[in-house]
């Protein structure tokens, strides 16, 4: 009989993402124990359980074991299948902590994967769906991930804490990936963004904008920020308000920025302006910290890269975030892949925080479940 | 006769004479000089038709296009590894003779016996690994999967047989290599002519089967029982210019021919339990994709394996060092092959062997263990301790040696062996046999060796051959040492690891022996190593004494590798892996001495050579060997001394980094300079430790095989949960921790140059770009004016610098120029030649980019660091160590049969469900059977499987097939690995024994990977009707619940007779029955049933077939599953068949139709012609109706006689007559026409004349009037 590939074993709920991810593309399993072992509620929470359900709606054959007390979780990962699925996401998570493992998973499905996600569109925690649409989508298209069927629209923004958002994200299959070589980020021609008001006033996206142009115009004069005042069904289930911002460079970098209102009931209420200045002014970080992708998708295109033909592939990267770290470690252990790390130190010239060079040799990862005909 | 024998002349085509003789000709013609016809009358060559143009235009560019292959990233590493040359053929084709012949030709040397690979140099360029394939299909199968190029010899005196047309099946369907065919055995043909048609028809057989035009070589007859010199040289040439295309799956797919295997198992455990699995290494040139540490590998014929550890060593039959000349140095012609006893010194990762022999030294008999392997031998096969087997183990240090034992070191005498002459009574030659008292005491006296060329095949495992020898003598030789054996590689590294960590290798030295002597050796050693350390006290004092000292040192050192010659220390080789391991482990257990060792080190570094080069490097090597010794669990007891000699080691290092620093206060500042310097230098390291050095390894289990090592020493690591906080929130997001303050100025110019709005790079703005150019082409001279525009100097500020500062001017100003020369080359070519590139060429070009990127990457990059990063690149002669190796491999090993690894690439080491398109090929001659057990090949395994066959319908779906079609595709589906889509394959029914017959069963490719599948067949089920009413009947039999009913409500079900209908409902007194309306009334005897699909299950039998662990000279028997077909056969059980299924002759009765009756009345409505016509029966005819015969007379009879007489004489005549008239008719027709014709042409004649006087009165008039309008022109 085949030997199994021998599982790796990790102990806590975090990076459970990366982990059932990583899994799944390379085919071995994976045992993850002790979750939250310790805490007064032990176990999965409710998102993480909803993250694994969806994770066995987008597979076929997969194994998914589960003790009695949910402190540990075996996944056995099958072959990724994709097609028209729904999944309903849990409001305690937004739909970008889901979206973002698909953007992984999606581009290596036997059919093209078009999903609707039910949810929490923008939240203060993760990635908002208007931030992945604006700058991981265009990083994929970079990896030959392009065509008509690649999409994710907006048609109802849920807030937390109810949500009632909707979300459609379709994507193509390809068998391999491209090797990207993106070690210019270029300059930032414009900046674009998104005020959105949900169940408040209409009014608030406008000052929310005026705040933040008055950051912004002191260093680039092209900028537009849409308001976004949904109504009626499509406004979700909360009020509450938000902003994300995107710079695009002259070479097709996209840096994101974005900050949302305190949900209903929790916290202070959130000054309209101060908002749009606060995201601004996380714009400016994000600018600061440069490279060719933004923070939240260096992981995204460090697994890119590592699914690649056996080429070269290399990107210029601001500040690793610990998430990314642990990523390459996790792509190590995954993959035996490892990167070559040079830091760039800035240079004399106004251009932000040190940068890092990240290189590999991808893997040579082809798309096993891709039928032909 | 004679002018037939004669040759016919031949025109000549070409040459001077030819030339002049077409001139002339054109000038008869009146065409002058100008061949070319084009030139000549172009008119003839103008577009005539648009269309057809275009047309013309589009099939050239259809062609042309045609010929384009998409173009691939060339991935071909700088230094390839050797190309493999697999020689195939049936028995006795001489495929051996073949390959000696070959290494002869490259190397000047004779091999006796071919094992296994043998990788030689042929150019300066070029290696080759020359491989025999026997006829065990499985070895066909192995070796089509990695070959470069097939050297396919034919018994030309015989023709093609099976395995040939087998083997380039199999080629076919694994990707298909470079085919030589080869003829042999020529000189059996007396008669020439003959040999001329066999050729002939073996040639156009062989184009078939491979392309028309494949390369057939002939080898025309034996001298000595070798092939002629010249042919084998040819040959030779043309292997090493040999072009390969890249193959899918080879290039990516690392893989690896073994040409060496080591049992690394402990011989404890073997003791214990000699069926325990093995640990083994294997060593081999790297082939095909990276190799990646932990990887998941096939092997075939075995089984699927985790590499446990890959190392590289260095190349053992490396490509000769650049030179200008031509041809290789006799020197650099080397040759390698373990297997087969040739290869001269070996470094290993721990051990250094110069032996001969190769691994397969395990093998049982007595006889094979050579006393150069007895060290290695008896550490691997004795059943005792370690002590003990050292202190009896003995080697030979020069070929024909004796072997030296542990006794023997101490009195340094030398027993030379003694030699026997043997006279060969075959050949009378004079051969040698080394003769060992231990074996025989009755040995000549020793002798030098002298022709060790031709030693026969029993000698070679003795002794080594004589040019290894002479090359491992010159690296043998250290200055000083007789005892020396290491390369003087080898020693220089210690030496140099020696002066930067001081101490260090001779303390990991002395551990070793420690731990390998007997006690009584270790005490001794223990106390040189005291020495030692105190040596290197002495040592920072003086630097003379310091040299002395290393060289002492070194006679120490190498001393006691004399003794041992297996010196486990560092190799240099150590991997990735273990680098980090040590790193991590010098960490957690001895930093402080660790930062001690280190600044003493580093101290010692500055002062003697005022350059710190790499101080790290040298604690890592020293932490690497204490962590190995660390790691030896052996000997328990020596772990005890070595612990307390580890203590006071430390103690003598503070010791000595104190006085260091009392006595040389100045190095401090140098130190810290250059720690600083460091500092710097190491920002990058630090990123990159923080992402994985620091962090345990990455698997938890194998945190818990180190948690305790020799049951002594526990592992703390660091506390992962508490440093990344396993149960935190999971996030991508990267909050900013230190929010700075945007409003400020500074902090807002930081980023300033990030927006367009900013500072540009010199290369990229805009206005610095515009004077570029403006000084590029400011130089113009406008010709209508005349006035020449001058630039604006490049160089004119340049000019006023003072003279220092000219040279340097000079130089930046050249650059310049070259730059704008380029720059100008560059807007050229964009403007001339970009312009017709196609999409092609864009992307042959973007790839030709990436490759040189793939290339320059990690090129400065040393090797170590590099296989981090890449994994083990192609071309690298690599060591892989392979764990839970089960002991048959090892015990049955057989060198003749190649040893495989095959990477795997993710997940293909999983298994599922594989759908196949399969054809059955078209020369075996049975049919396939569903649920047969068959043997697949594809990717790199064999495998015995249960496929199901089907086929899909027009609607998709995947019908089983009981058995698969003649000359069709089929779909197959069985549970088996996972590989890749697009993967070709075969099918074989049985891999052993022989068959005369075809043995290639189908071929096919991967079509579609999956955890379930759709495969369905037919079941009808069926029912009866107990009620009738109109339409409506009541149906029973079909199901056995209610419930089911319920499944199928609404289904469509027919009888047999063709009515259709649907289930309605359920009824509730018969269980099961059920309701159903019909389009008809339907008859209690009709049948109904209802057509289902039913999805097919595919037993999960997935059995890789493990050849390579049968036993020697079995390995081709290897049966696993049989059909039921084969058990029913051999247990002589018949089919019991059902009676139905038997044929029977068809009795139909005879039908009996009813008379048709219609209603009167309906008859009367009907129209006429529709009426059955009732005709009433005719009468009888009335008498006088009757007519009776006529009986004559015998006198009328008479007449009547006569009178048909006369009649047929009238009748006669008549005839004749007819026949006479038409042939006077047809002769007169005939003459007339004659006659008609000649006539005819005699008016033509007349007419003739007469319009030629008529055209010349006419001509003549008209020249008359001519004349006469000149006239009245005048």
């Amino acid at each position: 009989m085949a030997s199994q590939p021998h599982s790796l074993s990790y102990v806590g709920c975090n990076f459970l993402r990366q982990r059932l991810v990583l899994s799944t593309l390379s085919g071995r399993p994976v045992k993850i124990r002790k979750i939250r072992a310790k805490e007064e509620n032990p176990g999965l929470r409710d998102f993480e359980a909803s993250f694994i359900r969806l994770i066995d709606k987008v597979t076929n054959g997969s194994r998914i074991e589960i003790n009695q007390t949910g402190t540990t979780l075996y996944y056995q990962p099958g072959l990724l299948y994709g097609g028209v699925l729904e999944h309903d996401c849990s409001p305690h998570r937004s739909i970008g902590y889901y979206l973002e493992s698909l953007l992984c998973l999606a581009p290596f499905m036997k059919h093209p994967l078009k999903i609707v996600l039910r949810g929490v569109t923008n939240d203060q925690v993760d990635p908002s769906v208007d931030v992945l649409k604006a700058t991981a989508l265009p990083l994929l298209k970079k990896f030959g991930i392009d065509g008509e069927g690649f999409e994710l629209k907006i048609t109802r923004r849920g807030m937390p804490p109810k949500g009632g958002g909707e979300v459609t994200f379709a994507c193509p299959v390809r068998k391999v990936l491209q090797p990207i070589q993106s070690t210019d980020p270029g300059k930032i021609k414009r900046i674009r963004g998104t005020a959105y008001s949900v169940r408040v006033s209409p009014q608030i996206a406008n000052r929310i904008v005026d705040s933040a142009r008055s950051i912004l115009n002191k260093f680039i004069p092209d900028i537009y920020i849409y308001t976004d005042h949904m109504k009626g069904t499509s406004s979700g289930k909360s009020p509450g308000f938000g902003l994300s911002l995107v710079a695009e460079t002259t070479n097709g970098t996209f840096l994101g920025a974005e900050l949302a209102s305190n949900p209903q009931g929790q916290g202070t209420a959130v000054l309209p302006e101060e908002l749009g200045l606060n995201c601004a002014k996380l714009l400016l970080e994000e600018i600061y910290r440069g490279g060719c992708v933004d923070s939240t998708n260096q992981s995204l295109v460090l697994l890119l890269m590592t699914l690649g033909q056996q080429d070269v592939s290399k990107v210029l990267l601001g500040p690793l975030s610990p998430y990314t770290i642990e990523f390459l470690r996790h792509l190590r252990s995954f993959f035996q892949i490892m990167f070559k790390i040079e830091t760039k130190p800035s240079h004399e010239e106004l251009q932000g925080g040190e940068k890092v060079l990240m290189t590999c040799v991808g893997i040579g990862f082809s798309n096993l479940s891709k039928t032909i005909k | 006769m004679e002018e037939k024998d004669r040759k016919k002349h031949r025109k000549k085509h070409s040459g001077p004479k030819a030339d002049k003789k077409r001139k002339r000709h054109l000038n008869d013609l009146g065409l002058g000089d100008d061949e070319d016809a084009r030139k000549r009358n172009p008119k003839a060559f103008a577009v005539q038709s648009a269309v057809r143009m275009a047309r013309t235009f589009h099939r050239t560019q259809d062609l042309k296009t045609k010929k384009h292959h998409i173009p691939v990233v060339d991935r071909t590493p700088l230094e390839p590894p050797p190309v493999v040359v697999v020689v195939v053929g049936p028995p006795k084709v001489g495929k051996s003779t073949l390959i000696k012949c070959l290494i002869r030709n490259f190397t000047r040397q004779k091999l006796i016996e071919i094992r296994g690979p043998v990788t030689i140099v042929s150019g300066k360029r070029r290696r080759l690994t020359i491989i025999e394939c026997g006829c065990d299909i499985n070895t066909m199968i192995d070796l089509a999967k990695i070959a470069d190029l097939v050297l396919m010899l034919i018994d030309a005196s015989f023709g093609f047989e099976m395995e040939t047309f087998e083997f380039l099946n199999i080629c076919q369907v694994h990707g298909f290599p470079k085919i030589m065919g080869v003829l042999t055995h020529l000189d059996s043909f007396k008669n020439n002519k003959q040999l001329k048609k066999t050729k002939k028809r073996l040639k156009h057989r062989f184009w078939t089967e491979v392309y028309p035009g494949a390369k057939l070589f002939y080898l025309s007859g034996m001298v000595h029982g070798e092939y002629q010199k010249q042919e084998i040289h040819n040959l030779g040439r043309f292997i090493s210019v040999m072009k390969f295309r890249p193959l899918t799956w080879q290039t990516s797919h690392p893989y690896v021919l073994a040409d060496r295997m080591e049992d690394l198992t402990n011989p404890e455990d073997v003791r214990v339990n000699p069926k325990c699995d093995r640990k083994v290494s294997i060593y081999g040139y790297l082939r095909g994709a990276y190799l990646k540490n932990q990887s998941q590998i096939h092997m075939p014929g075995v089984g699927d394996f985790t590499v446990s550890d890959v190392s590289f060593l260095p190349d053992p039959c490396a490509l000769p060092e650049q030179q200008k000349k031509r041809s290789l140095n006799e020197k650099d012609k080397l040759i390698y092959a373990p297997l087969s006893g040739v290869g001269g010194v070996v470094y290993d990762k721990d051990a250094v062997y110069i032996d001969l022999g190769g691994s397969h030294a395990h093998q049982d008999e007595e006889e094979e263990v050579r006393p150069n392997r007895e060290l290695v031998q008896s550490l691997i096969s004795t059943h005792s301790t370690i002590d003990v087997k050292m202190a009896s183990s003995k080697v030979s240090l020069f070929m024909d040696s004796k072997p030296l034992g542990s006794e023997d070191v101490e009195n340094q005498e030398f027993v030379m062996p003694k030699e026997e002459k043997q006279i060969d009574l075959k050949t009378g030659r004079v051969r040698r046999k080394a003769v060992f008292e231990e074996e025989n005491d009755n040995g000549a006296s020793g002798e030098e060796e002298g022709q060790d060329e031709e030693m026969s095949e029993d000698e070679m495992d003795g002794s080594e051959d004589g040019d290894g020898d002479d090359e491992g003598e010159s690296d043998k030789e250290v200055p000083g040492q007789d005892l020396g054996l290491r390369s003087a590689k080898r020693v220089k590294r210690e030496e140099t690891t020696e002066e930067a960590g001081m101490e260090l290798p001779a303390f990991a030295d002395s551990d070793d022996d420690l731990e390998m002597s007997s006690g009584e050796e270790g005490e001794t050693d223990l106390d040189e190593s005291k020495e030692e350390v105190e040596d290197h006290g002495d040592e920072e004092e003086s630097d003379e004494k310091e040299s002395s000292d290393k060289q002492r040192e070194n006679h120490n050192l190498d001393h006691r590798l004399g003794k041992k010659v297996v010196p486990t220390t560092d190799s240099g080789n150590c991997t990735a892996e273990e680098a980090s391991d040590s790193e991590a482990e010098g960490s957690s257990l001895e930093e402080e001495e660790e930062e001690g060792l280190n600044d003493d080190s580093e101290a010692e570094e500055s002062d003697r050579k005022g350059i710190q080069s790499a101080p790290e490097k040298n604690v890592d090597g020293v932490e690497w060997a204490e962590s190995k010794v660390v790691e030896d669990e052996d000997g328990g007891d020596d772990i005890e001394n070595l612990l307390k000699e580890e203590e006071e080691y430390g103690e003598e290092n503070d010791l000595s980094a104190d006085t260091a620093g009392a006595l040389k206060w100045k190095e401090d500042l140098t130190q810290k300079a250059a720690e600083a310097f460091l500092r710097q230098h190491q920002s990058a390291p630090n990123l990159r430790k923080l992402v994985y050095g620091t962090v345990a390894e990455d698997a938890d289990e194998e945190d818990d095989a180190h948690e305790e090592l020799g049951g002594l020493f526990h592992v703390s690591r660091p506390d992962k949960e508490s440093k990344q906080k396993a149960n935190a929130l999971d996030c991508s997001k990267f909050p900013v921790e230190t929010p700075q303050d945007w409003d400020l100025d500074e902090v807002m110019n930081s980023i300033r140059d990030c927006f367009v709005t900013g500072k540009w790079e010199a290369d990229k703005d805009a206005a610095k770009l515009l004077k570029e150019d403006e000084e590029l082409y400011g130089d113009f001279e406008d010709l209508e004016t005349g006035a020449v525009h001058k630039g604006k100097p490049a160089g004119s500020e340049g000019e006023e610098e003072d003279k220092e500062g000219k040279e340097p001017k000079a130089e930046e100003e050249k650059n310049k120029r070259m730059d704008k020369k380029r720059k100008l080359k560059a807007m050229f070519d964009a403007e001339y030649d970009e312009g017709d590139a196609t999409y092609f060429d864009d992307l042959k070009e973007e790839m030709q980019k990436q490759a040189q990127l793939n290339r320059a990457e990690f090129e400065d990059q040393d090797d170590e660091s590099r296989v981090q990063y890449e994994g083990f690149r192609p071309g690298m002669y690599v060591r892989i160590e392979i764990e839970n190796i089960p002991c048959e491999f090892v015990l049955n090993f057989d060198p003749h049969y190649p040893i495989i690894l095959g990477g795997l690439g993710n997940s293909e080491g999983n298994v599922g469900y594989v759908q196949l398109r399969l054809k059955k090929h078209r020369w075996y001659k049975k049919i396939l059977k569903t649920r047969d057990p068959i043997i697949f090949s594809l990717g790199w395994r064999r495998f015995q499987t249960i496929p199901m066959y089907y086929i899909e319908d027009h609607n998709g779906r995947h019908r089983l097939l009981k058995y698969s079609p003649q000359h069709m595709h089929c779909g197959a589906t069985f549970w088996g690995p996972i590989t890749p889509q697009g993967t070709g394959f075969l099918a074989i029914q049985s891999v052993s024994g022989t068959t005369p017959d075809f043995r290639i069963a189908a071929t096919g490719v991967v079509l579609d990977l999956d955890k379930s599948i759709t495969v369905v067949k037919k079941l009808k089920l069926t029912g009866f009707p107990f009620k009738i009413y109109k339409n409506t009947s009541f149906i029973k039999g079909m199901f056995n619940s209610p419930l089911e009913v319920a499944k199928f409500e609404g289904a469509a079900i027919r009888t047999v007779s063709g009515i259709r209908g649907q289930i309605k409902k359920a009824l509730r007194k018969p269980e099961g029955a059920f309701r159903a309306t019909f389009e008809d009334k339907l008859l209690m005897s009709d049948i109904v049933f209802m057509r289902t699909w039913y999805p097919v299950s595919i037993p999960a039998f997935y059995n890789p077939v493990t050849s390579l662990l049968k036993p020697a000279g079995e390995k081709d028997t290897w049966t696993g599953m049989k059909t039921t077909g084969q058990l029913r056969h051999e247990l002589g059980i018949r089919l019991k068949q059902n009676k139905d299924s038997l044929y029977k002759p068809i009795v139909r009765e005879k039908k009996h139709f009813n008379k048709l009756h219609i209603p009167k009345a309906l008859q009367k409505a009907l129209p006429f012609k529709n009426k059955p016509k009732n005709h009433e029966k005719k009468a009888k005819p009335t008498k006088d109706q009757w007519r009776p015969a006529v009986i004559r007379e015998p006198h009328e009879k008479k007449i009547s006689a006569l009178l048909t007489a006369l009649g047929t004489v009238h009748s006669y005549k008549i005839k004749k007559a007819k026949l006479n008239h038409r042939q006077h008719l047809k002769d007169y027709l005939k003459r007339k026409h004659k006659e008609e014709e000649e006539k005819f042409k005699r008016q033509k004649e007349a007419k003739k004349k007469l319009f030629r006087i008529m055209g010349q009165k006419e001509k003549k008039r008209q020249k008359s009037s001519l004349k006469g309008s000149r006239e009245r022109e005048k």
